[in-house]
């Protein structure tokens, strides 16, 4: 099932913002999103790890081997999946964040909004 | 960590595979948060993963059902919108809140009838999660049902199937070629010392013959499986761990792979870690067996076999193959080892074969409690009839007005509905409870077979199921007598009411009353079963005998060294003050499991089976421990050692099945398998017999011989009479074990009682939850009763007031309601009891010493019926006696 692109919704995209700097396990993509937004999206286990379903069906992102500095050592470690993007998942994010930038553009020109978009 | 488990359950099976163990660590993670720590953060982080769990899982489940619909119907487009749904929706919406103000209205009734559906469904759900925990679904591995076991029987020799370190090497390597099996692996079960570290620790160990862990489809945790060069004779030493054992031993060490542990007494790297749960019947380390295969005997038979099925495979194929296998081996392997005539494989469901014994007692007790639920069923049935003939006039009001009659039927069945679904919320709520306590009743063996009951998914669709068929139960009578409501009638009869309900109610009490019967007959049975079996001589005194295991490690107490250790042992507990005897011996009754193949010197055995006895090695004052005479000969001495001639004691079941005739003392034989030759052994005393085969089988034939002349027994079990309470001396007992050896631990430590107990713990439980049961049955059925009655008087109020007025005594009053009582009871228990006995084949595998249609056990349950009658009758009859005949007949 192809992911739609234009239904990438904000969880999702902090997800893919979050791997968008390296790739991470998911309880560090929680932890990632989480400071991002000072909190303000939490995203539980279960929603996440069907985000994370619905962008490895679309294609977005994929399994990846552990990064170098992830302690080996460590037994939590060990057995954690990685998910990194795909050619097609930056394309998608380059896309969206287009399409917001855009969107804040838009919202600039108006003389009403200006003032607090700054 | 299990919560967490059960919370995975709310996934479809495809997102749980892919990402149920990612979930479980990330749960993990977010508890050990710091914000999560405290009460309120531990309320914090609960909120947050119910309501997470919820709304994924809702959507996962929700997808999973529309995939399922787009496959079946092949069209991906989505249903129109259903208007004629929606109007439905919204009928059932206005019945449940009008249930709901009548309820509230009443709230005594709704509380009654909520509180008795929950504990009958509560039962019926814990119930069911010990059998998903035990029968169902015992293990976490992938597509359990595919694992199977291969079992064996040897006619010659008995005609029991064994499992558990049924088969030799040489035959698994036979029945490695069945085509039928995709994966399989053996594996030889024993115990280990682990030490290095503060205390020595006995691991219970799996030692495995081929790589099992992808059969079962488990992986480690951390680090890797065996390497075929590890499985393979003489490879490098290498360990598994269990995750209990990598938690409480080494701490979690994250540093564990390839670090070196002593197991007994030699160096072992670990080189994985596997996950929490039970892998594989509750062992806690692998290690490859290390064994050459090839160098190993035909007839000595150690090993397990599990096996996955092939795809496509079935277990009759399987089966097929086997029987093959079996025959040609026979025909090849028979004149060298005379077993193999006749001898049976067979492939079991690995649950099944692990549990056999448990099934049994699960089912009946399935079966018991739906019976209590159907009581409690008809109990409340009786209360809602009894309401709507108060309702009548309110239902006929509403069917004048122009009520569809099915419309009235469903309001009342959406009625009886809420009430059974807010019974099964809070029978989950006891289920929950029940299971929690469940561990105490079910002794630790089969505990460690994977008991993981719990209240899961599985249990929780159960519970809701029965509710659902509760409530439709419950209301179908009410509603079918609504829509027979002939408005006309109903609103000119005014309130004396019909007695058309009275016929509807009067049957369903007898149907409680036949079903208390059942289940009072069934636990006043087994109970009596236990009590036979207490009651049988087992010939041995079980009181006041301590027993524990020790096994000494071969690699520092080479041959002699083990015996040496014993004897100063027991020299050293004897010494301990109230201790009478204490001795050392390889099996102790009432079940043994050791046994061998021997042949008599004189040879005049019977043809049809090889000669088989239990075999039990025993220090001198073993029969002394047990409290066991000698019945002929003489006992063990110091003086039978390696050196001195060989010698044995047999019991009496040995001498009359293979010396009848003859004196057996002075006779000779070998021990162990023809194959080959062995030494003679005399027998030098005869014991009397003494259970050896279980508390209520007869004993088999056993041969008792002394420790002292051999040398392979390093595992042994320590048994010592006290005078006073045994238990108190365990600590003594250790001192003396310590004194010797400070790195030696001693385990499965209990008294001979209690082990004389387990044997017969399954009439036992049987018998507990029966009681309960039935007491809860007769319960309801006096509330049935009772009911019933008290409708019946108020219904009869006119008709005793003629009486009484035309000249009846009170006590004639008495009487009437009370010959009514007896007519219901008298029915049930005709029914009851026919019942039982019919079914009667169902128990009869649990019963001991008593039949189906036993009738003191008939006697008391009529008598206890009885009583229970009367004590239910006893107010509406004093009410009927109380009634004024002028005010009787005002009343109209």
């Amino acid at each position: 099932m192809p992911q739609n692109k234009k239904s990438l919704s904000l969880p999702v995209l902090h997800i893919l913002l979050a791997l968008a700097d390296g790739s991470r396990h998911g309880y560090a993509i929680k932890q990632d999103v989480e400071r991002r937004t000072s909190g303000v999206i939490r995203l539980g286990p279960g929603t996440l790890y069907e985000a994370i379903q619905r962008l490895e069906e679309g294609g977005l992102i994929e399994e990846s081997a552990a990064p170098r500095d992830a302690e080996p050592a460590n037994g939590q470690e060990a057995q954690r999946r990685y998910y990194q993007l795909t050619e097609r998942g930056w394309t998608a994010l380059r896309e969206k964040l287009q399409q917001l930038g855009a969107l804040v553009d838009q919202a600039r020109a108006n003389p009403r909004l200006k003032k607090g978009l700054a | 960590m299990r919560l967490f488990q059960a919370l995975l359950w709310c996934y479809p099976a495809g997102f749980r595979r892919r990402y149920g163990t990612e979930l479980l660590e990330t749960f993990e993670s977010l508890r050990n948060e710091p914000r999560h720590r405290g009460v309120r953060g531990h309320a914090a982080f609960w909120i947050h993963i119910i309501r997470d769990v919820t709304a994924s899982a809702g959507r996962q489940r929700t997808r999973q059902v529309r995939n399922r619909l787009r496959e079946a119907t092949g069209a991906g487009a989505p249903a129109p919108p259903n208007h004629p749904k929606r109007s439905e929706m919204d009928t059932f919406i206005q019945d449940a809140r009008y249930a709901l103000r009548q309820f509230v209205r009443r709230p005594a009734f709704a509380a009654v009838a909520v509180l008795s559906l929950a504990l009958a469904i509560g039962g019926n759900a814990a119930i069911y999660g010990l059998l998903d925990g035990f029968v169902f679904h015992p293990f976490t591995y992938p597509e359990p049902n595919r694992l199977v076991s291969v079992g064996v029987t040897f006619p010659k020799l008995s005609s029991d199937v064994t499992y558990v370190e049924a088969l030799s090497p040489a035959e698994y390597a036979d029945i490695r070629k069945n085509r039928s099996f995709s994966q399989i692996g053996a594996f030889d079960l024993g115990n280990r010392n682990i030490s290095g570290g503060d205390v020595p620790e006995r691991v219970f160990t799996a030692l495995l013959l081929d790589d099992l862990f992808p059969v079962i489809g488990m992986k480690p945790l951390l680090g890797r499986g065996f390497t075929r060069e590890e499985l393979g004779p003489n490879g490098p030493p290498a360990a598994i761990i269990s995750h209990r054992l990598w938690q409480t031993r080494f701490g979690s060490d994250p540093n564990i792979l390839n670090r070196a542990i002593r197991i007994g007494g030699n160096s072992a790297s670990v080189v994985g870690v596997m996950p929490p749960g039970l892998v594989l019947i509750g062992t806690d380390l692998w290690i490859p067996w290390g064994g050459d295969p090839a160098q190993m005997p035909r007839n000595v038979r150690q090993f397990t076999i599990v096996a996955r099925l092939a795809p496509g495979a079935t277990i009759t194929q399987a089966n097929a193959e086997l029987a093959t296998l079996a025959a040609q081996t026979d025909q090849a392997e028979r004149p060298r080892f005379a077993e193999y005539e006749g001898w049976h494989l067979q492939a079991t469901p690995w649950a099944a074969a692990l549990l056999q014994d448990v099934r049994a007692a699960a089912w009946i007790l399935l079966a018991a409690v739906g019976l209590v639920l159907l009581i409690a069923c008809a109990n409340l049935a009786n209360l809602l009839l009894a309401r709507s003939t108060t309702r009548h006039r309110e239902l006929a009001v509403r069917l004048a007005l122009g009520a569809a009659r099915w419309r009235i039927a469903r309001h009342l069945l959406t009625e009886s509905l809420m009430l059974s679904l807010a019974g099964g919320l809070g029978g989950v709520a006891f289920a929950y409870l029940a299971l929690k306590a469940s561990p105490v009743l079910i002794p630790a063996q089969f505990q460690m077979l994977g008991l993981n009951a719990g209240v899961n998914a599985r249990v929780l669709w159960w519970s809701l199921a029965i509710a659902i068929v509760a409530g439709l139960l419950v209301g179908f009578l009410p509603a079918i007598q609504a829509t027979r409501t002939d408005p006309h009638d109903s609103l000119k009869e005014g309130r004396t009411g019909s007695t058309r309900g009275g016929r509807l109610r009067q049957a369903l009490v007898v149907v409680e009353i036949a079903l208390s019967v059942v289940l009072l007959l069934g636990a006043g049975l087994l109970m009596r079963s236990v009590l036979n079996i207490q009651r049988v001589n087992p010939g041995f005194e079980p009181k006041g005998v301590l027993t524990m295991r020790l096994t000494l490690p071969r690699e520092k107490y080479p041959a002699e060294a083990a015996n040496v250790f014993f004897d100063s042992l027991i020299e050293r507990v004897q010494a301990i003050p109230g201790v009478r005897s204490a001795s050392a011996a390889s099996q102790f009754p009432p079940m043994g499991s050791f046994d061998t193949q021997f042949t008599l010197e004189r040879s005049a055995t019977e043809k049809t089976k090889l000669p088989n006895a239990l075999i039990t090695v025993a220090t001198p004052r073993h029969f002394e421990t047990l409290g066991v005479s000698l019945r002929a000969g003489r006992g063990f001495t110091p003086a039978d050692r390696l050196k001195a001639p060989l010698v044995a004691i047999v019991n009496q079941a040995f001498a009359s099945r293979y010396l009848s005739g003859v004196d057996p003392l002075e006779q000779r034989l070998t021990i162990g398998s023809p194959d080959r030759p062995r030494p003679w052994v005399t027998i030098v005393g005869v014991i009397s017999d003494y259970s050896n085969n279980g508390a209520t089988a007869p004993p088999r034939p056993e041969i008792v011989i002394p420790v002292w002349q051999q040398t392979a027994w390093n595992q042994l079990f320590l048994l010592v009479r006290t005078d006073g309470p045994p238990a108190a001396l365990l600590g003594s007992v250790r001192q003396a074990v310590v004194s010797i050896d400070p790195e030696q631990p001693v385990y499965m430590t209990q008294t001979l009682e209690e082990a004389v107990a387990t044997s017969s713990f399954q009439q036992r439980i049987a018998a507990t939850l029966l009681m309960v049961f039935a007491g809860v049955a007769l319960v309801l059925a006096a509330v049935g009763v009772y009911g019933v009655m008290s409708y019946s008087v108020s219904a009869r109020t006119q008709e005793i007031g003629v009486r009484l007025a035309i000249g009846a005594q009170r006590h004639d009053v008495v009487w009437l309601v009370l010959r009514q009582v007896a007519g219901l009871v008298a029915i049930g228990l005709a029914i009851g009891v026919t019942v039982l006995v019919l079914a009667g084949q169902g128990i009869s595998g649990l019963l001991f010493g008593v039949q189906p249609a036993d009738p003191l056990t008939i006697g008391l349950v009529t008598l206890a019926l009885a009583g229970v009658g009367i004590l239910a009758a006893w107010a509406p009859a004093a009410r009927a006696s109380r009634v004024d005949p002028i005010e009787a007949l005002r009343y109209e």
